[in-house]
């Protein structure tokens, strides 16, 4: 397992957010004028009792639905059911889940937390309560995530064409760009999302460099080797048919590309286990159903198809203890005023992605829930 | 979208052999001022596919591309004028981009293309 020292000189670069660009959300609902300011005052009483009894009259609901689903329709986790869908269909179901749950809940994420929909990395002594240094951490991790993959800096071997795959807003899109100065195209299943990115690339002067399109990472629209950096920053969680995935992204990398994969996989399994626990497959079947995930995979598989497909320096690692601020941190800005309000207003789908947040605490905790890192590089 | 971009684009439905180039079907063209970098060009040129790039431009409305292009004309400014021109600052707003083989349309909505396929295409 590879381990970041803490004390390491890394450089990172803080993103440009445009003052001017007021995010479409506070349009719609506040009128202009507003920014899309931190959250204050995150220990409030009260509204931590409304959504702690929220919570528990949804763990019931779901635990009903979920003995419900068991036995009659198709679910997105396609495990313990007796009618199975045609994979296609249930595919497709997934998809405009996804797409569904993003175009909802994008608005609000970004309100909040700003363009970057991913982890931030942190040090094991991190103590902050600030958004702005979770933002500087989210930063933080695109940077060592191309350090890991050791991404060439120098100028005449940087990358030029870079795919941003699962590419949100579009954060990792433009500060990618804006590093390297290369082309970026980024692919989203979500309209709304695609929309958004783009304007916000416009706003901070990027649409000469960054491109989107919606697109299903799965069945990606380029011809064979275009791209030079293939990225996936916390998407692969949503991709039903992880060798397809893994296939499609190296399918677009060039020769010599570097392909990164940053995402949220369960722990890896020992020579003696077929399967996880019984109680891990629970917690992780609840979080599925809220975060429109298909059955979740390790580690070690994302490794075994790398090196299957004969890519070179393949490399793995473990970051979930560099992460382990981040849920607590959307957690406690969901919990104030401005988080609450505006939760109640996206919609179901939204409010029970908030609801399952501890969920994914207790699945890191347990060590059931990995956060992880894999690299490679494609032959020349 | 930018034609830099369609020059990456293909159709990728089950079963096509050859999705590339999408032809443009084009309903609303916006001109976009970029600025102009010659160096990006000289880098990009031998990346472009050039037949492709043409014939997109003219379904753009913009004709003063060459059918043919080798590499001794990035030395004439008027050309890289052309090629930057066509590349960059033409914007497909609306309208659609068609599989060549099976005429599948895949639309263009506010500058974005959306290249999901449906079911009975993957």
């Amino acid at each position: 397992m590879q381990r970041v020292s803490s004390t390491c000189d890394w450089k990172y670069v803080k993103a440009a957010h445009s003052p001017t660009v007021i995010p479409w959300s506070m349009q719609q609902k506040h009128g202009a004028g507003t920014g899309a300011a931190a959250a204050a005052g995150y220990e409030n009483q009260a509204f931590a009792q409304v959504v702690v009894g929220k919570w528990r009259a949804f763990r019931l609901r779901s635990n009903n639905l979920s003995a419900a689903s068991s036995s009659s329709k198709p679910s997105m986790a396609n495990t313990h059911t007796s009618y199975t869908a045609d994979p296609t269909e249930k595919s497709q179901v997934l998809k405009s889940g996804i797409a569904e749950f993003y175009d909802q809940s994008t608005g609000l994420w970004e309100d909040i937390w700003g363009d970057h929909m991913h982890h931030g990395f942190y040090d094991p002594d991190y103590s902050s309560s600030s958004l702005s240094d979770h933002r500087s951490a989210q930063i933080r991790m695109i940077e060592e995530a191309l350090r890991f993959a050791r991404v060439p800096e120098d100028p005449a071997k940087r990358p030029t064409n870079i795919l941003d795959v699962g590419c949100g807003i579009g954060g990792s899109s433009r500060y990618l760009a804006r590093k390297y100065d290369a082309q970026c195209q980024g692919i989203t299943l979500s309209p709304l999302q695609a929309q958004r990115a783009q304007a916000l690339t416009a706003a901070q002067g990027l649409a000469d460099k960054v491109s989107f399109q919606i697109a299903d990472a799965l069945k990606q629209p380029f011809p064979d080797g275009q791209f030079d950096l293939v990225w996936s920053m916390e998407s692969g969680e949503h991709m039903p048919d992880k060798a397809k995935f893994v296939n499609e992204l190296v399918r677009v990398a060039a020769p010599g590309a570097t392909i990164i994969i940053v995402t949220w996989c369960h722990r890896n399994l020992s020579p003696s286990e077929k399967s996880l626990q019984q109680e891990e497959k629970e917690l992780l079947k609840k979080i599925c159903d809220a975060y429109y995930l298909p059955a979740w995979c390790s580690a070690d598989d994302y490794v075994k198809l790398l090196q299957s497909l004969s890519l070179e320096d393949v490399k793995a690692a473990d970051w979930s203890e560099y992460v382990s601020p981040f849920w607590p941190a959307v957690i406690r800005s969901a919990l104030t005023w401005k988080g609450f309000v505006s939760l109640l207003r996206t919609g179901w789908k939204t409010m029970r992605g908030a609801l399952v947040m501890p969920l994914m605490i207790q699945g890191y905790k347990k060590g059931t829930i990995k956060f992880a890192i894999i690299s490679c590089r494609k032959s020349l | 979208m930018r034609l830099l971009t369609h020059n990456m684009l293909s159709s990728n439905i089950k079963g096509v052999t050859n999705g590339f180039p999408l032809r443009i079907e084009a309903e609303k063209v916006v001109e976009k001022q970029v600025d102009f970098n010659p160096d990006f060009l000289k880098n990009m040129f031998p990346k472009l596919e050039w037949k492709a790039l043409a014939d997109a431009a003219r379904s753009l409305g913009y004709g003063e591309l060459p059918d043919a292009a080798d590499a001794s004309m990035l030395d004439s400014d008027d050309f890289l004028r052309r090629l930057h021109h066509a590349l960059l600052e033409l914007h497909l707003e609306e309208g659609a981009l068609v599989c060549p083989e099976t005429g599948r349309k895949f639309p263009v909505n506010k500058g974005i293309p959306n290249m999901l396929l449906h079911e009975d295409e993957v």
